[in-house]
């Protein structure tokens, strides 16, 4: 028994209980269920139509008619934000969905065969991530068009390698370990020891990957929908919305762009803070 | 460094160079994968006669095989001739040659910054007590949630409006005022990485300072800067180099939101526009540029990795 | 008077917890003279380590130390932190369990030779390096200048061992805290080692703090040795009279333990043997260390056959093929060359679909050495042993399996409350009792044991042992023991193979082995045992006389060759 393992003590349990004695994590918890509400909600809790002009003043400051102010068009911005959050929401977690799926499967398959098909898919996922996840993501637009599909999908596939890295390891040092040696000896199937032991081992640290993934998806995502490329307007994703309010900014109007970016950093502060417990949650998870 | 150690590191480079053989395979096949006829796109706009489409074909190769159509793009870009843009119907060589100095300028005034106040902090952060150890933490917390384009105008709104510090547009002329106009995108595009490396650092210089061989050249009593210096840092940095590569490569592609944001006409802005407009081309050969980047920046590392370190080179024996 | 050189009062070490404080180490009391060997014996638990970390200053952080610990008279909680670092640094010379751990992999020995006496002595960078040299050779170590570039991932494990003891003798200090030094090496390099600090002992008086869980090993080379248990110092007894003088009934379980214990003797009646291994070889492919293609030969024609409800032995060194045969006939591994027969079937290659694996599994079984990785830890005791048993028998109802798992439990004397809980709540014994029940649910006529008892402690190994034993004579099942320990081979087996660098050396009934070796490598292995009366001796040539130390602040001088 070493030292270290004596000073461990009992190993914690993840109770309820001692959620509540985390309040950063209850306010992150908070914080992402109203994003949730927020993302599935937008459009019904919307006082105004998001497209609607000039319900307000150009630019106006935040007021009782208008919380959020209004933009260089009229509209107001809480309305647009509300159904903003549909998008800027939703596709980093398709993104983080399909790349970690991916990336997972691509990993177990390499650790369990070795040979020609660890060195085949590993060279295939470093050639992807030798292209940064922003220029697969500019690439796919020069060839299909603006919008926000193509960004998706070239980023589900630049992520992978950063999923695929991760689990591969994980799988590789899970395989080496006696009890796998003890299942084959045993005579367990190849798709037990697989399903019913392997892919769980290594469940806690996708997901903890997929929180803190979800994170730079949206950040990603966003860059793209500021530089244009991404979600087009009149939409109202929140990236588009922070590159409209640029202009703006200099005539002391900030809050078509800040609203909007309060709102992407928060989220992804709160996602950080998940993860990180998630994180530590996943690395005693296996012991 | 012995030869065995140089032959592996010949190894590794070998497997990069693949990669990227195989990574312009993939960009080049963009042309192959895009809906609708790239002789309407080259014919710019105008409806093509059967004449032009055949003299276009010609001109671009487009009635050969593919792997000859291959072969002319990469025997162009190792010639010098980039392709000739879709859109202003200029070559590509003449499109980036300005813009690639701003850009080159932009990117290494943020990895100064990044170099410093990433490693900087997170070396702070491992030595100076729990106090600086929280501290950092939270402003890495923040930190890592500030992207370029929400600092960019963070700073559009903060200098441009209410102080007047800095120029919030464009890129300067000469040296000098082009580092004063660059600050400002600098720092948005460090934020967010200064948070990363300083993560890495720390933790990598914990993860040293919490060693054993560390708590034995105490218990020898070795200095403690010594200490620090040769078995601490020096450890810890083979984990910092490993990241440097891939950092660097994703630095000149984020380069392409602080360009936007602060006006900037630099090869980031150009990829942008050329998205925009769907110039394969010029996007063809940016990406392009990029991957030789991240390879030649990882290749660095990887000689660098093994100079302090030979062992991690050598592939552990199976008996 | 002769004075103490190191004094532990009443030590006590509290771990930091949840609610407070949690204390490991109670009472810890013991005293070592000048020139002074004792040995501090214990099982994992005991708080040996932890105690002698205090000395050291190791403990981790948020430990708290009570008691009085004295260096050479001096009270070290009466001495500032400066002085308290230098006290140790040139008080005491540590060495530890896995020398690896402890060196800066990326710096050459020299340098960590060398650093000590450059930044602390003020040595200049000349004499250091020479006197490093001189230190090197005195433990023995050949060629000390080509040693002095190479890194430690060049060296073995015996190597470093002496590495680390010539660098701790650079400050010559009056005693040494030795924490398990040969526990991680194979026997015969453990007796280099302690031959190695019986002759430093004698030239430099040098005290020594021997920790370790190897009783037999403790009595054998110290002049005292203290028993804790549960954080507490028990006893404290001369070495050579232990035996006749050892109270207290865990000291006397202790000893027991250490003692030979009965040879096997019943041999089963002989029949067809259940299983036959001939002329196997394995050939590893390994990146040799200037850059080419080697080839390591694992396994060198190996033959033995194992009886029928018999047991077998083999044993060998690390590096001696004795894992990768049990790991060819389980099926881990393909053999080069060879054939292994189990009962009239060809067994040589690896079975590869799953029915011919199912039809193996209950044939042989194999546990293996880690408790702690030899089971999921997702998966509960019962959920693990009715895996184990479902894949034998499809279709049985919940009632059935839990019946045969409460039986499984049974026959290792586990009581049927663990079988809701976790390997991580489960001691090192019981997760290799579950290990055991896991391989006899498939009800194996053969059963391989790679290492199965060597990572536990003294007493748990003969409980494991005997049931064991037990389990074979009322089963009729074939035991094929791996094992580096002659000892534990012993216990339990009544054939013996003994394995040297993938060949055969020896093998017969263990008695004739035992007793009367044909091979020398037998015989050095049998000498290399610790017992009562054993002296370690050194096999390879190395300089003997002191050396001229540093003057250093101290006044202790040791003029050169005089003693």
């Amino acid at each position: 028994m070493s030292v270290a393992q004596l000073a461990g003590g009992r190993v914690p349990t993840f109770a309820r209980r001692l959620a509540v004695r985390d309040p950063l994590l209850i306010a992150a918890g908070i914080v992402m269920v109203g994003i949730l509400v927020m993302a599935l909600f937008g459009p019904l809790l919307a006082p105004y139509d998001p497209n609607q002009l000039y319900v307000g003043p150009v630019s106006g400051p935040p007021s009782l008619e208008h919380w959020m102010g209004t933009d260089d068009l009229g509209r107001d911005i809480l309305s647009r934000v509300l159904v903003g959050a549909g998008p800027s929401v939703f596709a980093p977690i398709a993104v983080v969905l399909a790349s970690s799926l991916l990336g997972t499967l691509i990993a177990v398959a390499s650790a369990w065969f070795g040979g020609w098909v660890d060195g085949v898919s590993s060279r295939l996922i470093e050639v992807i991530f030798a292209i940064p996840g922003l220029v697969l993501a500019v690439l796919a637009v020069s060839m299909f068009g603006k919008g926000l599909i193509a960004p998706i999908v070239a980023l589900s596939i630049a992520y992978i390698p950063i999923v695929s890295r991760l689990v591969r390891a994980s799988a590789r040092q899970e395989l080496a370990k006696p009890y796998i040696a003890a299942l084959r000896i045993q005579g367990v199937g190849s798709f037990a020891i697989c399903f019913r032991h392997l892919v769980p081992a290594l469940l806690p640290a996708v997901l903890a990957q997929s929180t803190v993934g979800f994170g730079y998806a949206m950040l990603d995502l966003a860059a793209i929908s500021f530089l244009g490329l991404g979600a087009q307007p009149p939409a109202s994703d929140w990236g588009v919305m922070i590159a409209a309010g640029q202009p703006s900014l200099l005539i002391g109007a900030p809050e078509q762009s800040m609203f909007p970016a309060m709102l992407v950093v928060v989220t992804v502060l709160a996602v950080n803070i998940l993860g990180a417990r998630v994180t530590t949650w996943a690395e005693g998870a296996g012991r | 460094m012995n030869a065995s150690v140089a032959r592996q590191l010949l190894g590794k480079l070998g497997g990069l160079l693949l990669t990227l053989f195989l990574s312009s395979i993939v960009i080049f096949s963009a042309v192959l994968l895009t809906p609708g006829d790239p002789v309407v796109a080259l014919a710019g706009g105008v409806r093509p006669t059967p004449e032009m489409i055949q003299a276009i074909k010609v001109e671009h190769h487009l009635d050969q095989p593919i792997w000859v159509q291959y072969l002319y793009w990469i025997g162009g870009v190792l010639t010098g001739d980039l392709g000739t843009s879709f859109v202003y119907k200029t070559p590509v060589v003449e499109l980036i040659g300005p813009r690639f100095g701003i850009t080159l300028l932009l990117v290494l005034y943020t990895i100064v910054l990044i170099a410093i106040f990433g490693i900087g902090s997170g070396i702070l952060a491992a030595t100076r007590g729990r106090r600086t150890d929280r501290a950092v933490l939270v402003a890495t917390s923040f930190g890592v949630a500030l992207p370029t384009f929400v600092v960019a105008i963070l700073l559009i709104w903060v200098f441009g409006r209410v102080l007047g510090w800095f120029p919030v547009y464009g890129a300067g002329e000469g040296l000098v005022d082009s580092l004063y106009h660059l600050t400002l995108p600098a720092i948005s595009l460090s934020v967010l990485y200064i948070a990363y490396l300083s993560r890495i650092t720390r933790g990598a210089v914990v993860g040293q300072l919490h060693s054993e061989h560390v708590d034995t050249a105490r218990v020898r009593g070795i200095p403690r800067g010594r200490t620090f210096r040769r078995h601490v840092f020096l450890n810890a940095s083979p984990q910092i180099l490993a990241i440097s590569g891939a950092t660097v490569a994703g630095l000149f592609a984020a380069s392409a939101i602080a360009e936007q944001a602060f006006g900037i006409g630099g090869l980031g802005s150009l990829l942008t526009e050329a998205a925009a407009r769907k110039d394969l081309p010029v996007v063809q050969v940016i990406s392009l540029l990029l991957v030789i980047l991240f390879v030649v920046l990882n290749a660095a590392a990887d000689v660098a990795i093994a100079l302090i370190d030979p062992d991690s080179v050598k592939p552990r024996r199976n008996a | 008077m002769s004075s103490y050189v190191l004094e532990l009062d009443q030590v006590s070490v509290a771990a930091p917890g949840p609610d407070g404080p949690r204390p490991i180490v109670h009472d810890c009391t013991l005293r070592v003279r000048a020139g002074e060997a004792l040995g501090l014996v214990g099982e994992s638990g005991s708080g040996k380590t932890l105690s002698v970390r205090a000395v050291a200053g190791l403990l981790p952080d948020g430990f708290t130390v009570g008691g009085a610990i004295r260096i050479d008279g001096e009270d070290i909680a009466a001495l500032s932190a400066k002085r308290l670092r230098a006290v140790r640094a040139r008080s005491l010379g540590m060495v530890f369990q896995t020398p690896r751990a402890h060196l800066n992999p990326l710096r050459t020995i020299g340098d960590f030779m060398t650093e000590a006496l450059v930044s602390v002595a003020g040595e200049k960078p000349d004499a250091a390096d020479r006197r490093a040299q001189d230190l090197l050779a005195e433990v023995g170590i050949p060629d000390p200048a080509r040693r002095m570039r190479q890194r430690p991932g060049d060296l073995s494990g015996g190597l470093l061992q002496r590495v680390m003891i010539a660098a701790t003798l650079a400050m010559d200090p009056p005693i040494l805290l030795a924490d398990e030094i040969t526990t991680a090496l194979d026997v015969t390099t453990q007796e280099e080692v302690m031959a190695v600090i019986a002759d430093l002992r004698r030239h430099r008086d040098l005290a020594l703090l021997f920790i370790t869980h190897d009783l037999a090993l403790a009595g054998a080379v110290c002049d005292r040795v203290a028993v804790m248990q549960h954080g507490r110092t028990i006893e404290t007894l001369p070495a050579s009279t232990m035996r006749r003088d050892a109270a207290d009934p865990y000291t006397r379980r202790l000893l027991s333990a250490t003692l030979p214990g009965e040879l096997v003797t019943d041999r089963p009646p002989a029949e067809e043997p259940v299983l036959t291994v001939a002329a196997l070889r394995k050939t590893f492919q390994v990146r040799s260390p200037r850059g080419g293609r080697e080839e390591f030969v694992a396994v060198d024609d190996v033959g033995f056959t194992l009886a029928r409800g018999g047991s077998l032995g083999i044993v060998g060194e690390s590096g001696s093929g004795k894992s990768t045969t049990a790991r060819i006939i389980c099926g881990l591994e393909t053999a080069d060359a060879g054939t292994v027969t189990v009962k009239g079937a060809d067994w040589t290659k690896p079975a590869r679909r799953a029915g011919d694996r199912r039809a193996r599994a209950r044939i042989a079984q194999m546990v293996f050495q880690d408790p702690y990785q030899s089971l999921d830890p997702r998966q509960t005791v019962r959920q693990c042993l009715s895996e184990a048993v479902a894949v034998h028998r499809r279709g049985l109802g919940r009632a059935e399996l839990d019946a045969r798992v409460d039986e499984l439990l049974a026959a290792v004397t586990l009581t049927p409350a663990l079988a809701a809980q976790r390997p991580r709540s489960l001691s090192g014994g019981q997760r290799q009792r579950v290990a055991i029940a896991r391989a006899l649910a498939a009800e194996p006529e053969i059963l391989v044991l790679d290492e199965a008892v060597s990572a536990l402690d003294v007493t748990t190994q003969v409980e494991i042992l005997t049931l064991l034993d037990g389990i074979r004579r009322e089963t009729g099942v074939a035991l094929l023991m791996i094992s580096h320990d002659l000892t534990t081979v012993r216990r339990l087996c009544d054939h013996v193979v003994v394995m040297k660098s993938g060949v055969i050396v020896e093998q017969g009934p263990i008695a004739d082995v035992l007793d009367r070796p044909h091979a020398e490598y037998t015989r050095t292995l049998l000498d290399s045992i610790p017992r009562a009366g054993w002296v370690p001796r050194r096999r390879l040539p190395a300089r003997t006389s002191a050396l001229p130390t540093v003057a250093t602040r101290t006044t202790r001088i040791i003029p050169g060759g005089e003693k």
